[in-house]
């Protein structure tokens, strides 16, 4: 591509005059050329991925100061080498011409997704003055409760950021996500992991975790190793997935129903005695439920499953049989997926860390193990801070109704909006978000009218999102590429390993880390958090040098800049003790969730919503692979890629609707609808329409992504924290596949 | 002199179009008008629930018979010794015969340029001793590229939704057997 300097102007504007000069637009234009193109200025830098949790090592090639190719690093255990399609395509969300540039302030006081906010350019001064200001006055006046932090856990100077002026309301996306998961876990194994040696599985149970078409490569190897050893794959999906191509067995089943599929394999299990004896003898407390739980699981029989799932009883029983004799075997759960997002999805996730432990593959070879990590210092070992201020007032997205979501610490967005609005109505007067946009809340339409309540919105990111439409003041954010860290590996860890993450360009434009910002807010709101012993500010390089040394890497980070990996290979010595709720056995019937608001043991429940005579169909939605979340839709090579999103619909069903092809159609639920074009594929169930997260993007700043698709979120139900207690969904899950609908030609 | 191929394997496609990513970034090619040297295919076949889908990722395949070379009037489009076939963009008067007789569609016109532009097999890259770049990130190996004697005698020459191979001979040859589909 021939990108003139005159082109670059018009595309960013006259504001983009005054940063760069010549240096910068130099670096710009070069990056157009062909990257094969000769010069001799080349260096190859490690880093480290930053689109998904997968992580995986990067070998770069920069030249004359431009990313021009990015591919795997040897030796890597996460990406064994090679990179997803997201990851290769990681230069364009450094050169996407859409960037947040410069912190600008909001001069229309009107917000709305149509409203120009009539941005002004400030300086990093003042626009870090205004949200200290802002936030420091809602805190005097209002309490530290009145403050809203729409943000991850990380890194670990931006917690302390939030524990140094008692942030208590902060709330990410972890109910859509891994929530129920970690905190099940948490109680029936010990810890939380998301490592499953699929390697040396023998036999893999899939409900719904489209694991493979989401392309996280620390997956996606393991399973395509397990199908190089023979091993055996059983995917249940109302979808015809990328990862059911992997399977031997594929079942369409019924959406919102593998948790009666699991209760059956349980029964089968138990009932015939196939268990791991030796494991669920020693390490487990069946012996001291083992009535309770016999008793408990013979009413789900494979006959009652296949009433509620569509899956034939022979199948569901011969499967429990080969599962416990031909293993290891493992069921990975993990995140967002068909079966651990419906409302049963708690009670799911307790029946898969039961299979596993039946199996008796817990922190086993070919089973799900706990990481052997690498223990990189946090800011607080290395600089300790003086004890943190309580955290007083009340929560906004309701999750102390929920006691083990409330000891768990993940947030809860499926109630935010009702909190904001409802619940809590005026409480919230200020707001950050943090890399988060609103289409990743379900029901958005109902977020955005929150947002517009809170008094003062800033927003911390790297693209001009839908959320930045709604920001008082607006951070731009550096991208993964051009930010330094240490890296050390969660998802896929036998043994420890650490990456290198390092800026492989300078952070373009006026753009900063989210540590900057952390350390730089910390400094105006409570100083005395962000200094070190000596009385000195803490500075952000020498933290780094000092984790890099304490965790052995190296003397400091830019000597481990240039080794890029520490891998340290040891024997893999499984867990004899378990540390589950102070105890030392993985637990099957769990007293603490009797004690907590939940079940002891996985009770069959139905999904939140069936299908009616008003709403017939079921709603599903999936994330493509070439894409993350809904971040990824500007980047240009993506965006070739998979540009917009469609209605899924099988050709019977599409045939009974008289749907056509490409035909525009509209898709119902109680809280909203939506339209777009038909697509007909014989990979969905007749009964269910399937759309692609991510799309929908409205802001008119986003020249790539911006006013392409359809809002999948905008026809699935939020809820209040009150319906979630109720349905019995006590380790929070949002619900996000529950909605049922109608679909019409438009 | 030595001969290059691809080898796909397409049970092993996740569909995450890291050799698509790989081809741009590598290449420079201009995003949003269409000009794609390498494209992920993907097919259905069979009706629910016993429905099958199938990925191939296909660029050029460098035929032995190229019918593009045959049909360019100004002989724009030429043969390296090691059998990369090139499209000599300062030749190219753009009359797209290339693009028409192509039995893969390979050869694409740039609006901006106003030329064809196809897959060079990373002609530069092979230059300097390193694989394309597609087959270099392919996580699964799906898609793999090395020495045609070397692949030549593997799998088979054709597959469903591939054109018949026998006229052009192209370069490529796919692996059918193995897991799963039992």
């Amino acid at each position: 591509m021939t990108l003139t300097r005159r082109d670059w102007f018009r595309l960013t504007g006259a504001g983009a005059v005054t940063l760069g000069g010549e240096k910068l637009f130099g670096s710009f234009t070069d990056y157009f050329r062909p990257a094969a193109e000769a010069a001799a200025n080349e260096q190859t830098l490690i880093t480290a991925c930053g689109i998904c949790d997968s992580v995986c090592g990067i070998q770069a090639t920069v030249r004359d100061g431009s990313i021009r190719f990015l591919k795997g690093l040897p030796g890597d255990i996460s990406g064994r080498g090679r990179l997803c399609g997201k990851g290769t395509s990681g230069a364009q969300f450094v050169y996407d011409p859409d960037r947040l540039k410069y912190p600008m302030k909001r001069t229309n006081p009107a917000k709305g997704l149509d409203v120009d906010p009539g941005w002004v350019r400030i300086t990093w001064q003042e626009a870090l003055d205004t949200i200290a200001a802002k936030f420091g006055d809602a805190i005097t006046q209002y309490g530290a409760e009145s403050l809203l932090f729409i943000s991850r856990p990380a890194p670990d100077i931006w917690v302390r950021f939030m524990n140094s002026i008692g942030v208590v309301n902060r709330v990410d996306h972890l109910d859509e996500c891994y929530l129920s998961n970690r905190i099940i876990q948490r109680y029936t194994t010990g810890g939380y992991t998301w490592c499953h040696d699929f390697d040396h599985s023998k036999y893999i149970v899939l409900f719904g975790w489209d694991l493979v078409a989401k392309t996280k490569l620390v997956y996606t190897h393991g399973i395509v190793a397990a199908k190089d050893s023979g091993a055996k794959i059983v995917c249940f999906n109302p979808q015809y997935s990328a990862t059911a191509r992997f399977a031997d067995e594929w079942y369409p089943i019924k959406p919102g129903t593998d948790l009666a599929v699991a209760l059956a394999m349980i029964q089968v299990i138990v009932s015939e005695n196939l268990y791991n004896k030796d494991f669920v003898d020693t390490y487990t407390n069946f012996g001291e439920f083992e009535a309770k739980i016999r008793e408990h699981f013979q009413q789900y029989t494979p006959e009652w499953a296949e009433q509620e799932s569509d899956v034939p009883a022979e199948a569901i029983r011969r499967i429990a049989r080969e599962f416990a004799a031909n293993g290891p075997a493992v069921v990975p759960a993990h995140k967002k997926t068909l079966c651990a997002n419906y409302r049963n999805g708690s009670q799911l996730v307790h029946a898969i860390s039961i299979l596993n432990i039946l199996a008796g593959t817990i922190d086993r070879p070919g089973g799900r193990y706990f990481p052997r990590t690498a223990e990189i210092p946090g800011v607080d070992a290395v600089y300790p801070p003086p004890a943190y201020p309580p955290k007083k007032g009340r929560r906004v997205d309701g999750k102390d109704k929920l006691p083990l979501v409330l000891e768990d610490g993940g947030g809860l967005f499926s109630t935010t909006a009702d909190g904001i609005l409802n619940r809590y109505p005026g409480m919230i007067k200020a707001c950050l978000f943090n890399t988060y946009t609103v289409l990743g809340f379900p029901n958005p339409p109902r977020m955005f009218e929150a947002l517009a309540t809170i008094p003062f919105v800033a927003v911390i990111d790297t693209l001009p999102t839908d959320t930045v439409s709604y920001a008082d003041i607006v951070l731009p954010s550096a991208t993964y590429l051009e930010g330094n860290d240490l890296v050390s590996r969660e998802y896929t860890a036998p043994y420890p390993q650490v990456v290198v993450r390092q800026a492989l360009v300078p952070a373009m434009f006026e753009t900063k880390s989210i540590g900057y910002v952390a350390l730089e807010l910390g400094k105006r709101m409570a100083p005395d958090y962000f200094k070190d012993s000596a009385g000195q500010w803490i500075n952000l390089s020498t933290l780094l040098d000092e984790k890099t040394k304490r965790a052995g890497l190296a003397e400091n980070f830019a000597e481990f800049k240039q080794k890029g990996i520490f891998t340290k290979e040891q024997p893999f010595t499984p867990r004899t003790s378990f540390n589950v709720a102070g105890g030392t056995k993985c637990q099957i019937y769990v007293p603490q969730f009797a004690a907590k608001g939940g079940d002891p043991l996985p009770v069959w429940r139905t999904k939140r919503e069936l299908p009616s005579a008003e709403y017939p169909y079921y709603y599903l939605t999936f994330i493509p692979g070439v894409h993350k979340r809904n971040s990824t839709e500007n980047n240009p090579i993506l965006h070739e890629m998979f540009p917009t999103n469609a209605a899924l619909l099988n050709p019977k069903l599409a045939s009974e609707l008289k749907i056509e092809e490409g035909q525009m159609v509209r898709i119902t639920s109680r809280v909203g609808s939506i339209e777009l074009p038909a697509h007909l594929t014989q990979t969905v169930r007749p009964d269910a329409v399937m759309v692609a997260h991510g799309f929908g993007h409205r802001s008119r700043l986003l020249q790539t992504a911006g006013g392409l698709g359809a809002r999948d979120g905008d026809v699935i139900p939020d809820q209040t924290i009150d319906e979630m207690v109720q349905s019995g969904d006590f380790a929070g899950a949002a619900g996000i596949m529950d909605a049922v609908v109608r679909i019409e030609r438009v | 002199m030595a001969k290059y191929g691809w080898l796909l394997d397409p049970k092993r496609c996740i569909e995450c179009r890291a050799c698509e990513a790989a081809c741009k970034q590598w290449n420079g090619v201009e995003t949003g008008i269409g000009v794609r040297y390498r494209l992920v295919h993907v097919q259905e076949a069979g009706a629910f629930p016993a429905v099958r889908v199938q990925a191939l990722s296909l660029a050029c395949n460098h035929c032995d018979n190229a019918w593009c070379m045959k049909v360019c009037p100004v002989k724009a489009i030429t043969r390296r010794p090691d059998g990369v076939v090139l499209i000599d963009q300062s030749r190219c008067v753009s009359c797209r015969q290339c693009e028409k007789f192509c039995p893969y569609q390979v050869p694409t016109f740039n609006e901006h340029t106003r030329k064809m532009e196809k897959c060079t097999m990373c002609a530069d890259r092979i230059d300097q001793g390193l694989q394309p770049a597609c087959a270099t990130l392919c996580p699964t190996e799906a898609l793999k590229w090395g020495l045609w004697e070397d692949i030549r005698s593997q799998g088979v020459d054709r597959v469903a939704g591939f054109t018949n191979p026998v006229y052009t001979k192209p370069n490529i040859r796919f692996i059918t057997s193995g897991w799963p589909g039992k």
